[in-house]
């Protein structure tokens, strides 16, 4: 981490339709963190990375990113895999070149420049194998595999995972978290995933976002994601 | 091959209509592609419907005198008919869908009930518009004027370029519009021309063959193409590659039997999609089972 502030919440509320889901938020993520967000069903986290994304605005306050002198960073998605349809007969390697959409403009074509960076992300994320096989006939891990890549295609500045590890295998989802740990590591990437696995969060992640009964709980992975406080956020009797 | 022969002889009068046929063929596939994908298919059925709506309400307004009588300006009433009614419910209905309130179905089926409801209380007492609509409702492919033909292949062309020169801006809000919002896309925008596009080929041709035809175009190529394509330029081409096949052989066949064309192409295209579900369906039991 490098100690600036990325992304500044000032006095933020979100939520959908009028309705806040959180508010007051005052938070600072740490520029070149990996950043975890836990949180019960319904909580509000995917409410919050929404809004982080701009897909919902927010309710109140400002969100600031003070290192990018105020512009939005280069945003990298990995949303929920079910909420793609699996009606699309579209190729792994076509859901990758989605990612270089945003630097194509509109009716221009995607040149071999971009085409060759898309394979490199596909080889990045380890999926480079199944460029040419249908993504809809993908199992959970490699769908993972895929849409990483495609985030790493945008070449972003921020990556944001809405439960990169929901609903797959043990192996496979400890494969996805050692693949964004390598990426975090190598390219310096700010990453916020949301993850419901205490131990993966305590293994991986170093800075913590905790959704708990309408607050928000922000400390490093060591404050938040020790026995104790766990038990204590919980309201768990330890023995 | 002589009934093939004289289809596109230049003394056959109905060759323009078979060209206007083939057009059909490719344009109403290609963008049924996008209706299918987005699980739209209800608002395929329903928007030829509700064009027809438009073109028996345009005729209605001919005869209370309230638009001017036009020196052969029938086919011109009927296409602005067509297009405001199917323009003004495909970016209604989309807007709704969209904010993912209500039932969706609902909304769509009304819609097309009150259409077809409106159409014939609308033509019912109307002699000027009756004769001409009913035809269409029919799907009688009737005589096409070179004037007529050039428009149709004019809005057709149009509509194929907008969607070859903006495929991977409609292909990803189609997909994935969250995704397009953190790339900076405006999917409202992107998503109101692809309905445009959708809106106006749909016009046309209902135009020119009635709304049966039109859906049964817009709907059975994409799914017999969504059997074997492997990514999205074998769907629209597959989807493509049908219809233009199934509407010369179905013009070829109505016209060697004596029979209506509209009715014949879609049942020759329902045949066709039988006829590729079980051939799939036999492949892949003759395939070894993956270990």
């Amino acid at each position: 981490m490098t100690g600036d502030i990325l992304l500044k919440f000032d006095n933020v509320a979100v939520g959908y339709d009028r309705h806040v889901v959180l508010s007051d938020l005052q938070l600072a993520l740490p520029q070149g963190g990996f950043i975890g967000l836990l949180g019960a069903n319904g909580s509000g986290k995917s409410t919050l990375i929404k809004t982080i994304l701009g897909i919902l605005p927010p309710l109140g306050g400002r969100l600031e990113f003070p290192s990018h002198q105020g512009r939005a960073p280069v945003l990298g998605y990995v949303p929920q895999r079910e909420s793609l349809d699996s009606i699309f007969p579209l190729s792994s390697f076509e859901v990758v070149l989605m990612g270089v959409c945003g630097r194509v403009g509109p009716g221009l074509r995607i040149g071999a420049e971009e085409k060759n960076f898309a394979r490199q992300c596909l080889h990045a994320a380890g999926a480079e194998n199944l460029s040419r096989q249908p993504f809809a006939q993908l199992s959970g891990g490699q769908k993972q595999r895929v849409l990483i890549a495609r985030a790493l295609a945008a070449r972003p500045e921020f990556l944001l995972l809405d439960e990169p590890t929901a609903g797959i295998d043990a192996v496979a989802s400890l494969a996805v978290m050692e693949l964004l740990s390598r990426i975090h590591r190598e390219q310096g990437l700010t990453i916020l995933l949301v993850n419901h696995d205490l131990r993966v969060m305590q293994k991986y992640v170093n800075h913590v976002l905790w959704l708990h009964e309408g607050r928000v709980l922000e400390g490093t992975a060591h404050e938040l994601l020790n026995r104790d406080k766990i038990a204590e956020i919980l309201g768990w009797q330890l023995h | 091959m002589e009934t093939l022969h004289e289809m596109f002889s230049p003394d056959f009068l109905l060759r323009n209509s078979v060209y206007v046929s083939l057009l059909i063929g490719a344009a109403c596939p290609l963008v049924g592609v996008y209706l299918v994908l987005r699980r739209l298919v209800f608002m395929g059925v329903a928007l030829p419907q509700i064009s027809s709506c438009g073109i028996a309400f345009a005729f209605a307004l001919h005869t209370w005198g309230a638009v001017p009588h036009l020196e052969n300006g029938e086919n011109t009433l009927a296409f602005a008919g067509s297009t405001v009614f199917t323009l003004t419910a495909i970016l209604v209905l989309s807007f709704l869908e969209r904010r993912g309130r209500g039932l969706v179905e609902g909304r769509i089926g009304t819609a097309y009930v009150l259409a077809g409801a409106w159409s014939v209380l609308l033509l019912v007492k109307n002699p000027f518009g009756e004769h001409g609509l009913l035809d269409r409702l029919k799907g009688e492919i009737i005589a096409v004027s070179n004037s007529d033909l050039a428009w149709t292949a004019g809005a057709f062309a149009l509509v194929l370029i907008c969607l070859l020169l903006f495929q991977k801006e409609f292909m990803l809000v189609s997909f994935d519009p969250e995704m397009a919002v953190t790339l900076k896309k405006n999917v409202v925008v992107w998503d109101a021309l692809l309905f445009l596009l959708i809106g106006l080929t749909i016009s046309m041709s209902v135009l020119s063959v009635g709304p049966l035809v039109t859906f049964g175009f817009l709907l059975i190529p994409p799914l017999i193409a969504r059997l074997f394509a492997a990514n999205m330029r074998q769907f629209a081409l597959l989807a493509v590659g049908s219809g233009v096949a199934s509407s010369l052989a179905g013009f070829y066949i109505a016209l060697r039997w004596d029979l209506p064309v509209g009715a014949v192409d879609v049942a020759l295209l329902g045949v066709v999609f039988a006829v590729m579900c079980a051939g799939k369906k036999i492949f892949s039991m003759s395939r070894p089972a993956p270990v």
